[in-house]
């Protein structure tokens, strides 16, 4: 599904002394299967861009266009299209309510229409793709499990409905490095099957170097730029305007350039800066 | 964030604004009993003019003054009507079955409904002009003399302005958690009252989780700095009196003066 941004625009309390402009004049367009990242710093206007993909905020001016919708419409399916675009909030965990893990993931499923049955089974299939056990944990309430555990069932929650494209709100604020890793590894594996767009938001560089094709970065409720990750992080002056920092691949590479050790290229993960350490013959001063 | 219109903050930096939040709550209380002392049509629209007048030195925009009415606006028909049926005196307008509508009664309904309507209309002025902050402040300065019988003033107030500065905070946090139910396809707007009202589950519950767990680290956080009520705290901002509220004190008595003058119709003039 391809999805189309507009020349759109948001602000929050119109008219009123708390008025303040979000999103100023956006346009972009995300294809399918693309993995991007977007980045910027607080308050740039991420989360208020990636709320309107499911039609959470309803659009003021502009346009915006998944696949068949057309979400700048008066009517709109809300259902059939939530239920195409999941979207995981910024720490998921304090949305679980059920009584049980079951019944909270079956949750989205229920309300888009499946029976109790197909409901358990996508219930199932999620909470062991997320990597939970499911005869060991469906029964328990999820305000008992352990931190992880919970951001896991949350995500089940999401993925149960079987998304095809995925809005991720920093899924890996606040986890343990191997909790981030664990979690970047499910998008990927989730992008194998049935999951074609992923969206992401993150303060990571890390991450979105190591796991996104494009990029997005917003300053100011602008777009700055739309490029992919290696032609943004090979920039030093683009960078310089956003503020924003580089992975460390690249913080190691700068440092040893600023010591008169040239590497051609940038490397994004520790893997491509030793590749490119170990063949591109250092030329010291 | 949704909009709250029932007396939230709007800043405007007027002279209103600028006054001790004390002098603004004594004045409103003065307010508050001029408004049930007033009996003449005279007299009301010498409170409405009032009203007017301090609206518009606020500048915070008339219309939301008036939105403020909304919130009441049941409570004062029901109020309203039941005054118009009780009340029998005067002479006998209408009468039906076991309802009569006399002239004592129309006057009742329409004083109570004119009260109730300034009274409110009033106090959001306060809380448009004050913050909540400078509220509990003002308050827990005018309760000086409960400290002398032992009563807790220093606590009431930051109970208050806890209170007070939370109800931002769960809202944000209803708005969020709303979104992400949402997201998961919920829906709280169909159905009938009952469907509604189980709709509303999937928010109430990871609401009072947050409200709890918020509670307890705010708590762990007033331990950690060593937050106790001593009673010699000092405050980062202290209140003073200043001209301004010379001035306000003045021209709200002489309103005062006249209204009550017109109410007992000091100069004939009905």
């Amino acid at each position: 599904m391809q999805i189309k941004v507009e020349n759109l625009k948001y602000t929050y309390s119109p008219k009123t002394p708390f008025e303040k402009v979000a999103l100023d004049d956006i346009s972009f367009t995300i294809n399918d299967g693309d993995t991007i990242g977007i980045i910027g710093s607080t308050g740039s206007g991420k989360s208020t861009l990636c709320q309107h993909f499911n039609a959470l905020i309803r659009i003021s001016h502009g346009k915006i266009y998944v696949g068949e919708w057309e979400l700048h419409a008066k009517k709109l399916n809300l259902g059939a299209l939530r239920q195409a675009v999941g979207m995981l909030f910024q720490y998921p965990e304090y949305q679980l309510f059920a009584d049980t893990v079951k019944e909270d993931v079956a949750f989205g499923p229920i309300n888009f229409g499946k029976s109790k049955e197909d409901a358990d089974i996508l219930a199932r299939y999620a909470l062991e793709l997320v990597g939970l056990d499911y005869d060991e944990i469906k029964d328990k309430s999820p305000f008992e499990l352990s931190g992880g555990q919970k951001r896991r069932t949350a995500i089940a929650g999401i993925i149960a409905s079987r998304p095809e494209v995925l809005v991720l709100d920093e899924p890996t604020a606040g986890l343990d490095p191997q909790g981030k890793k664990e979690i970047l590894d499910l998008v990927t594996e989730l992008k194998k099957s049935y999951v074609k767009t992923v969206i992401m938001i993150s303060h990571n560089m890390d991450e979105i170097a190591e796991y996104c094709n494009r990029v997005i970065v917003l300053n100011d409720s602008k777009l700055l730029y739309d490029t992919t990750p290696r032609e943004l992080f090979s920039d030093k002056e683009k960078l310089s305007l956003t503020g924003l920092e580089v992975p460390h691949a690249v913080r190691v590479k700068n440092l040893l350039e600023a010591r008169g050790i040239v590497l051609q290229g940038t490397p994004l993960t520790s893997k491509e800066f030793v590749e490119l350490f170990k063949g591109g013959a250092p030329c010291a001063k | 964030m949704r909009e709250v219109s029932f007396g939230q903050y709007y800043p405007s930096g007027s002279k209103v604004h600028a006054l001790d939040a004390r002098v603004k709550l004594l004045l409103t209380i003065a307010f508050i009993v001029m408004v049930f002392l007033v009996k003449s049509l005279y007299a009301y629209i010498a409170v409405a003019a009032f009203i007017l007048l301090v609206t518009l030195v606020s500048r915070v925009p008339v219309l939301k003054v008036l939105k403020s009415i909304k919130a009441i606006i049941f409570i004062v028909i029901i109020m309203s009507l039941i005054n118009l049926f009780a009340n029998a005196e005067g002479k006998v307008l209408w009468s039906w079955w076991i309802l009569t509508i006399s002239e004592g009664g129309i006057i009742t309904a329409i004083n109570l409904a004119l009260r109730l309507i300034f009274l409110v209309m009033g106090t959001s002025l306060l809380t448009y002009t004050t913050t909540p902050m400078e509220l509990t402040d003002g308050m827990e300065s005018l309760m000086y003399p409960l400290k002398l019988i032992k009563v807790p003033t220093h606590d009431i107030a930051i109970i208050m302005s806890i209170a007070l500065r939370f109800i931002p905070i769960l809202m944000e946090e209803v708005d969020k958690i709303m979104m992400a139910q949402k997201a998961r396809g919920a829906c709280f707007d169909r159905g009938g009252v009952l469907k509604r009202a189980k709709a509303l589950l999937p928010v109430l519950i990871p609401l009072f989780v947050s409200a709890f767990r918020r509670a307890d680290e705010l708590a762990l956080a007033l331990d950690a700095r060593c937050y106790n009520a001593t009673p010699n705290r000092t405050k980062y901002k202290q209140a003073k009196l200043g001209w301004g509220d010379l001035v306000a004190t003045l021209v709200t008595g002489v309103f005062i003066t006249l209204v009550v003058a017109v109410n007992n119709n000091f100069w004939g003039l009905y």
